[in-house]
């Protein structure tokens, strides 16, 4: 036998006995399924509430050029029934805007489009009237509503930067600097044993701890990290057993006045749903019943006063929560060009939309079967002062 | 393509006065050096009336004229001599400065290879930096190796000249044809394939043989097999199914000639020749199949008969070529040169003249003829007819289309010698950015104090800079669009400064009202690279110090509404260094291409060169 017969003679042997080898070395208790891709962001059209009011960013004006997209900041004061418009000044936010509750203070991320190629940071403490600048981000914002977070009271901040690596800035401070790459968060057990494969959300938690959220692709677990003993521990909810054997995403993850709200997607395609899950210490959770999302994905998802959540999907339905451990609601059919909703109390809900320059503001009361108009704003959409 | 567009429009007045001034003037010089030529020949010719009769060397043309030219080199001289005139006049449209890279290079090399873009892009970006001396010497190259072709009958003189169509022929061919698309997909001879100037270049070669190939029976054979063998290869790939060429529709699309002619017809031109056009799209389209056969057959018939070197086989089949060519030419290709910024005919005439030439060379081959005795002039060495004594004599002596030659060639130089200069220089042409904001404006007033504080936290004011030069700007540290290519021109500006740049201080004044904390002009320096540059200043102050800066220096920076970036003026400055107002310049960077970046860098290099005493 020449010496290459004698190479294909022994690979013949040996390839068998290397896939026995392996097999009996011990598979892992859960096979690795194969990587999915994660279910999309949800948009950075959204909403949220804090003490100073409402708060919603739509994106306005051309959508067919990306330079002709202007993003904008309403508020509707506590105790108001009325949006206006609140966009911070001073910066080209045609990349987005991506809105970080401080209590009384709104923190707000510049995406950053064309050559611009860090994030502006600003904020407001007074509803929007008055903006001072804080110190910019040397990377782009990720691009998901939750890259931002405020610690309220001390103005610590976390940030979710595009490619996964979070910062943070200490109180008062100049510089950022990095908590976690995802490449590392993924290393520690916690991340091991979620399949981190990317970040989604950052948070505090209400005791001040930093978390951060993303997909995990080992079926079953929702992969919420808290920053604890210099290291990541799991902290997010027990997945029902009905879905255990779904990747799960954490689409969205805020501190509310409540404590923190999470929305969580289990599979995709058709079999995908949608829960949402409550914590009042970021540690114990309580789930709603899933929501099918019936092929559709997420394409909005906003929190109110008390806990509440409202979704819309691709298939333009609207959802609503109205407190921890409540089932989804259906909404009526969405009015044509809604972005966003902004939910509130019992059920009720404010849809926002927008078509070119002009934001229709609808409202839904509960137990009613309606939108109802009840407010109309122009936007003067610089048109082309992007390009 | 990067590099590729200047982003100019094509007819851009300040351009195209420039190129029309530029062929003005260069035709001027062109008209006088062939004057003076004439001029000193018929000088020379009647100082010596005996000269060639008392020894000098006769030009070459006349000593050897053992065997005439034959009638497919004349054919070919002449013929391919007039083209390039007609393309060199082609090149004087008046939107050829600006349009050539990004309306005739760019989609020619859209479809081709990455490599051959990445080629094509080096050409491409070395006409949009200086598309006036780009265009002003491609005119005259293409005129100057037209009219050298034509008057060089033959000789040393005559070889050379198509020696230089083969290579100019082959500079068109890779960086203005992309190869003439033969690495593209739907590669035709319908479309033009191989490219026009390849054929060009081809008979170039022909030309530029030495006589003793005339002679040779074997040149015949292979003028005629080249192309019997080309046109056969051509016949094979229009017959490859899946290319398009079989469906006159294809899944209810025009098929891949259909679409093509339907493309043709949209194009500005007379309306008879639209409606032929559409005529035979809407023929194709109902009997694509047909038309392809017959194509293949004509071009598989053509190519067996020039195959074969019978002359009595080629010639019925060379009055169809012809035919088949015009057609071509009329239907197809649109005469090559109408509709937006045609370059040339295209393909078929070249093509129709190469076949005739071969024919030609096998019907008329001339007889073997002996060596030609060497004559008492022959024997001239090129050492004793380049003596300067001798020249007189040379000159007088010299044919005059040796004379023409020597004129043509002069042409050649005068356009190939500013395109050389500016391929040396990295540097676009500053007519870009004056067409964009038009000339600076001369200021000597003394420049608005300022007391501010750098990127590093330093207090700088305008008196610490006393002593150097200060090219001066504003911008807005989260602009997104104007502001960072303003930074590149400021950053280019210094890296062209070179050693100069020590005695010259680049600061930007923050533009924005809400964004001046030092982080966003640290920020806006690490994006744009600027934190490493040692002569960069980024000077910012609270909201009253900038606000009274701008008002000295009539900068308006006002928060627009609506999620829109602070409105802001674009001007720099040019400070001397004793702290006056030297110019104010636009600063508006246009369409902030690589060409206009350069060209701003080098407007402001300039001015800072000129305060500096620097040429």
């Amino acid at each position: 036998m020449n010496r290459p017969g004698r190479r294909l003679a022994a690979a013949a042997v040996l390839l068998p006995a290397v896939t026995l080898a392996a097999g009996c070395a011990g598979a892992p208790a859960t096979s690795a399924p194969a990587t999915q891709a994660a279910p999309p962001s949800p948009s950075l059209n959204t909403s949220l509430d804090t003490a100073a009011g409402t708060w919603a960013a739509v994106a306005m004006g051309g959508s067919a050029a990306q330079d002709n997209n202007f993003w904008q900041l309403f508020i509707r004061p506590a105790g108001s029934t009325r949006w206006k418009l609140v966009t911070p000044p001073g910066t080209a936010d045609n990349g987005g805007l991506v809105l970080a509750s401080g209590g009384q203070a709104l923190v707000t991320g510049f995406r950053p489009s064309q050559d611009l190629t860090y994030s502006p940071l600003i904020q407001t403490s007074d509803g929007g009237q008055a903006w001072s600048s804080l110190n910019p981000l040397d990377a782009p914002l990720a691009s998901a509503p939750d890259a931002l977070a405020v610690k309220p009271g001390s103005g610590e901040m976390l940030a979710l930067l595009d490619g996964g690596p979070a910062e943070e800035a200490a109180p008062g401070s100049t510089t950022w600097t990095t908590l976690a790459s995802q490449q590392a968060l993924a290393g520690t057990p916690a991340g091991r044993g979620c399949g981190l494969q990317s970040l989604t959300a950052a948070a505090f938690t209400p005791s001040g701890i930093p978390v951060l959220a993303g997909t995990c692709t080992r079926p079953g677990i929702a992969g919420i990290f808290a920053a604890g003993n210099g290291t990541w521990q799991a902290a997010g909810p027990a997945i029902p057993a009905a879905l255990i054997r779904q990747d799960i995403t954490v689409s969205r993850l805020i501190r509310t006045a409540q404590g923190m709200t999470a929305l969580l997607q289990a599979g995709t395609g058709p079999g995908a749903s949608l829960l949402a899950a409550w914590s009042a210490d970021g540690g114990h959770w309580t789930l709603s019943p899933p929501l099918p999302l019936h092929d559709g994905a997420l394409t909005s998802a906003s929190f109110g006063p008390g806990a509440t959540a409202a979704i819309i999907t691709s298939s333009n339905r609207g959802q609503i929560t109205t407190g921890a451990g409540s089932a989804w609601l259906p909404l009526p059919p969405l009015p044509p060009g809604t972005a966003t909703l902004a939910p509130g109390p019992g059920g009720a809900a404010d849809a926002l939309a927008a078509r070119g320059g002009t934001l229709t503001v609808w409202r839904h009361l509960p137990g009613g079967t309606a939108w109802v108009k009840i407010q109309v704003i122009n936007v003067p959409i610089p048109y082309g002062s992007s390009s | 393509m990067p590099g590729m567009n200047s982003g100019l429009n094509v007819s851009d007045p300040a351009v195209v006065a420039a190129f029309k001034a530029a062929l003005v003037h260069q035709g001027l010089i062109a008209l006088l050096i062939i004057g003076l030529l004439g001029l000193a020949w018929i000088t020379i010719r009647a100082g010596l009336p005996a000269a060639a009769a008392a020894g000098a060397p006769t030009a070459p043309e006349a000593t050897a004229a053992t065997v005439a030219e034959p009638a497919w080199r004349r054919l070919l001289r002449i013929g391919f001599g007039l083209i390039w005139v007609f393309d060199g006049i082609l090149q004087a449209q008046p939107k050829m400065a600006i349009g050539l890279p990004s309306q005739v290079i760019e989609p020619t090399a859209a479809s081709s290879p990455g490599w051959v873009q990445h080629l094509v892009n080096i050409g491409g970006t070395t006409w949009s930096y200086h598309p006036m001396q780009a265009g002003a010497s491609a005119v005259w190259i293409q005129v100057g190796i037209g009219i050298w072709l034509i008057v060089a009958v033959r000789g040393p003189l005559s070889r050379l000249a198509g020696l230089v169509s083969v290579g100019w022929g082959l500079v068109v061919w890779v960086f203005g044809e992309s190869f003439g698309g033969i690495f593209a997909p739907g590669l035709t001879w319908l479309f033009g394939a191989p490219g026009a100037v390849l054929i060009y270049a081809v008979a170039g070669a022909l030309i530029a043989l030495p006589e003793r190939a005339w002679r040779s029976r074997w040149l015949g054979r292979l003028m005629t097999a080249g192309p019997g063998t080309f046109l056969i290869g051509m016949a094979v790939l229009q017959a490859w199914p899946g290319r398009g060429f079989w469906q006159g529709i294809s899944h209810g699309q025009p098929g891949t000639l259909a679409g093509m002619t339907n493309t043709m017809a949209q194009t500005p031109q007379p309306g008879f020749l639209a409606a032929w056009i559409n005529a035979f799209t809407t023929f194709d389209e109902a009997h694509g199949f047909a038309v392809n056969l017959f194509v293949v057959a004509a071009l598989a018939v053509t190519g067996a008969a020039f195959l074969s070197g019978r002359p009595r086989l080629i010639r019925p089949v060379l009055i169809g070529f012809t035919v088949l060519c015009l057609a071509d030419w009329v239907l197809i290709e649109d005469l090559g040169f109408l509709g937006g910024l045609g370059t040339d005919p295209n393909s078929m005439i070249p093509m129709v003249l190469l076949a005739a030439a071969g024919y030609l060379a096998v019907a008329r081959a001339p007889a073997e003829a002996a060596e030609p005795a060497s004559s008492p002039a022959a024997a001239a060495s090129w050492r004793d007819r380049l003596r300067i004594a001798a020249a007189p004599r040379t000159l007088a002596s010299a044919s005059i289309g040796s004379v023409a030659s020597v004129g043509a060639i002069g042409v050649i130089i005068l356009g190939a010698a500013p395109m050389a200069a500016a391929q040396a220089s990295p540097v676009a042409d500053t007519i870009l950015a004056q067409a964009i904001d038009g000339s600076s404006t001369s200021l000597d007033s003394p420049a608005p104090p300022f007391s501010l504080t750098d990127q590093h936290g330093r207090d700088i004011t305008l008196a610490s800079l006393h002593g150097k030069v200060v090219l001066l700007t504003f911008l807005d540290p989260v602009c997104t669009t104007d502001c960072p290519l303003e930074a590149q021109e400021f950053r280019q500006a210094g890296q062209l400064l070179g050693a100069d740049s020590r005695r010259v201080e680049l600061v930007a004044i923050v533009a924005n009202p809400v964004d001046y904390q030092l982080g966003y002009t640290q920020a806006f320096d690490r994006q744009e690279g600027l934190d490493g540059v040692p002569n960069w200043l980024y000077l910012t102050g609270n909201p009253a110090q900038l606000a009274q800066v701008w008002h000295g220096y009539g900068i308006a920076a006002e928060i627009a509404p609506a999620g829109s970036m602070i409105a802001h003026s674009e001007v720099a400055y040019v400070i001397d260094s004793r702290g006056r107002l030297r110019q104010e310049m636009d600063f508006d960077p246009g369409p902030g291409t690589a060409a206009t970046q350069s060209s701003f860098a080098a407007e402001l290099t300039d001015a800072a060169r000129q305060l500096l005493g620097r040429p």
